[in-house]
């Protein structure tokens, strides 16, 4: 474990923040972080960038991440799991929720490799959408309607030409995920998807097989990032 | 020339995963049947149980030091998880049960009918009113040795602690009670503080040390069983390289489990496997010929 010091905090909206540390951590999108916010717990978190990370507060120590001031010090381990796999042709990035997070850092990645990236991106009402600005090309899908597409990120995934888009890459409340990999298998494009899986996770380091998934992979250390096509859905 | 036989298990090498490492589901358990000789599941007391908060597990340059807290499902929900095993796996299942007092310990085994045998947890140095801190005690070792005994048919390992005054003297107690084999050792305590945040780096301060740092410790006690006792000593505590399975069986281990090894691969006992055969196959002994051997 080592220290980093967050030197600036960005509110989104009432629960969502991104956080930006004071330095680099050499990564690749779609890594996770183990963070120790000293006093609460250590939660592991994906990547939003090579210095950032973006955090929904749906318990007690996200809570405390989003409301933390700027000069606060967390001990990170990391950054580990298996990214996503690049491509510098045709993309779709497909998020729900705070699924957003890593796919912001890929996002930008992939548009570095020069890649054609679009991304699809589902939340329960316009308000929960966030950093919208740092995404190129995107639709939003919005459950109640206040924005964008009526109805689930699915759903309006439904209705694209799946099958131009070389890679697909999803990340979302697992529902959601099963939702998309109904999709996916009907269209026969499993092997063309990454997802990237959350579990409650323990060592955050392989050993103590909290996150194990029936299939008998970690997700800290095999995913969280997994081939579609992988997951016995 | 893997091959060993223990307390009537009959094992393809002398690997046993450790308990604690990839034993909580019943997918990883199988994953990793196919090349240990058997796999022992996470510690399972009769009720659900937490554990500590996070950070419960850090790393170091010699290993790492854990204070998972036995956080555990319960007995009958993990026996469910673990039904899958008896079809899927490919070794003997040994079920590790934690309790505080030898009726209870006793009332775990009727759950696991997929066991192929039990481990005692007497051991864990960061759980309150169980592991180390029912397990210093000699006298109430033999008596919960001799309640599970009375409760199962199956073999019953003793898993002891290196922090203890004597181990052999914990080990001796087992040994009346009726125990079928010893398993040394456990983690040993220890702790790690951060020095930016000058805090402990364990949500729960101190730990459980093991991997690397604590193979010379583990290899005396079992030296030092082998010499005392007339059971089975399975060898547990920093076991990395094949050279050290080798160390563990001269020094009296008739079989070692392996854990904190785990962090480098997950294909760690294959690998160990294919050195450990070409080893025999040089030497042209069995393992189980080198039982011991450097106590001769
Ligand atoms: C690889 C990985 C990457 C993640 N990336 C992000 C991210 O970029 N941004 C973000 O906001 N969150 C992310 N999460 C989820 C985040 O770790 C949890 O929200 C966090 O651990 C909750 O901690 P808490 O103490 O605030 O809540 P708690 O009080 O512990 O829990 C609140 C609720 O969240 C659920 N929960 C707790 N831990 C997890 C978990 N690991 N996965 C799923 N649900 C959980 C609980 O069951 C409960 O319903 C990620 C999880 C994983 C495994
Ligand atoms: C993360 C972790 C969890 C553990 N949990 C248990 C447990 O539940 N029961 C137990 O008897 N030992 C437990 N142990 C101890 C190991 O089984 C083993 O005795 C110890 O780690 C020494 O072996 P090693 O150096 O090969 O890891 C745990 C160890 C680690 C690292």
């Amino acid at each position: 474990m080592y220290c980093v010091k967050v030197e600036k905090v960005v509110r989104h909206n009432k629960d969502t923040a991104t956080l930006i540390f004071d330095s680099i951590l050499p990564s690749y999108p779609g890594q996770f972080v183990m963070l120790n916010l000293f006093g609460y717990e250590e939660i592991p978190l994906s990547l939003s960038s090579p210095r950032s990370i973006t955090v929904k507060a749906v318990g007690e120590t996200t809570k405390a991440l989003v409301n933390v001031n700027p000069g606060a010090i967390v001990g990170i381990k990391g950054p580990s799991g298996n990214p996503f796999t690049p491509t510098d042709t045709k993309a779709l990035l497909v998020a729900g929720g705070i699924g957003i997070a890593p796919l912001l850092y890929l996002h930008d990645y992939l548009i570095a490799e020069g890649a054609n990236v679009h991304v699809l991106y589902g939340a329960r009402t316009a308000d929960e959408l966030v950093c919208l600005e740092r995404l190129k090309s995107y639709e939003v899908a919005t459950d109640d309607g206040s924005k964008g597409f009526y109805g689930s990120v699915v759903e309006l995934a439904e209705l694209k030409p799946l099958r131009k888009y070389e890679r697909i890459y999803a990340c979302g409340p697992e529902p959601m995920l099963r939702a998309f990999h109904r999709l996916l298998k009907e269209r026969r494009l499993l092997d063309k998807a990454e997802f990237s899986l959350e579990r409650l996770m323990r060592c955050g380091m392989g050993v103590c097989g909290s996150c194990v998934l029936p299939e008998g992979f970690r997700v800290c250390v095999e995913g969280p990032v997994f081939n579609a096509a992988k997951l016995e859905w | 020339m893997l091959e060993v036989e223990l307390c009537s298990l009959k094992m393809k090498n002398p690997m046993m995963l450790a308990s604690g490492i990839l034993g909580s589901h019943a997918s990883s358990l199988i994953r990793i049947s196919k090349h240990a000789g058997a796999v022992v599941a996470k510690s399972v007391g009769l009720e659900a149980r937490e554990g500590y908060k996070n950070p419960v597990v850090i790393n170091y340059a010699h290993g790492l030091i854990n204070a998972v807290g036995l956080s555990s499902p319960g007995a009958r929900a993990f026996a469910e998880k673990l039904n899958s095993f008896k079809t899927e796996g490919r070794c003997p299942l040994i079920v590790s049960v934690f309790a505080s007092t030898p009726e209870e310990f006793a009332s775990l085994t009727s759950f696991f009918p997929m066991a192929d045998a039990f481990e005692l947890n007497l051991s864990c140095p960061h759980a309150e009113n169980a592991g180390m801190a029912v397990g210093s005690n000699p006298e109430l070792v033999r008596e919960i040795v001799a309640e599970v005994k009375r409760s199962t048919e199956k073999p019953v390992f003793a898993k002891l602690s290196p922090n203890v005054l004597d181990i052999v003297e914990i080990g001796k107690a087992a040994e009346e009670g009726g125990v079928d084999a010893v398993v040394a050792v456990n983690t040993v305590r220890g702790m790690s503080i951060d020095i930016t945040s000058r805090k402990p780096k364990l949500s729960n301060i101190s730990g459980g040390v093991s991997g690397e740092a604590i193979k010379p410790i583990a290899l005396k006690c079992v030296w030092d069983l082998y010499k005392e006792l007339e059971i089975p000593v399975i060898g547990v505590g920093g076991i990395t390289t094949w050279k050290d399975v080798v160390e563990f069986i001269l020094a009296g281990a008739t079989a070692v489990q392996i854990g904190s090894a785990l962090f480098y691969s997950y294909r760690m006992l294959y690998s160990l496997m294919e050195s450990l055969r070409a080893y025999t196959r040089q030497t042209g002994e069995s393992l189980a010929e080198l039982v011991g051997k450097a106590h001769e």
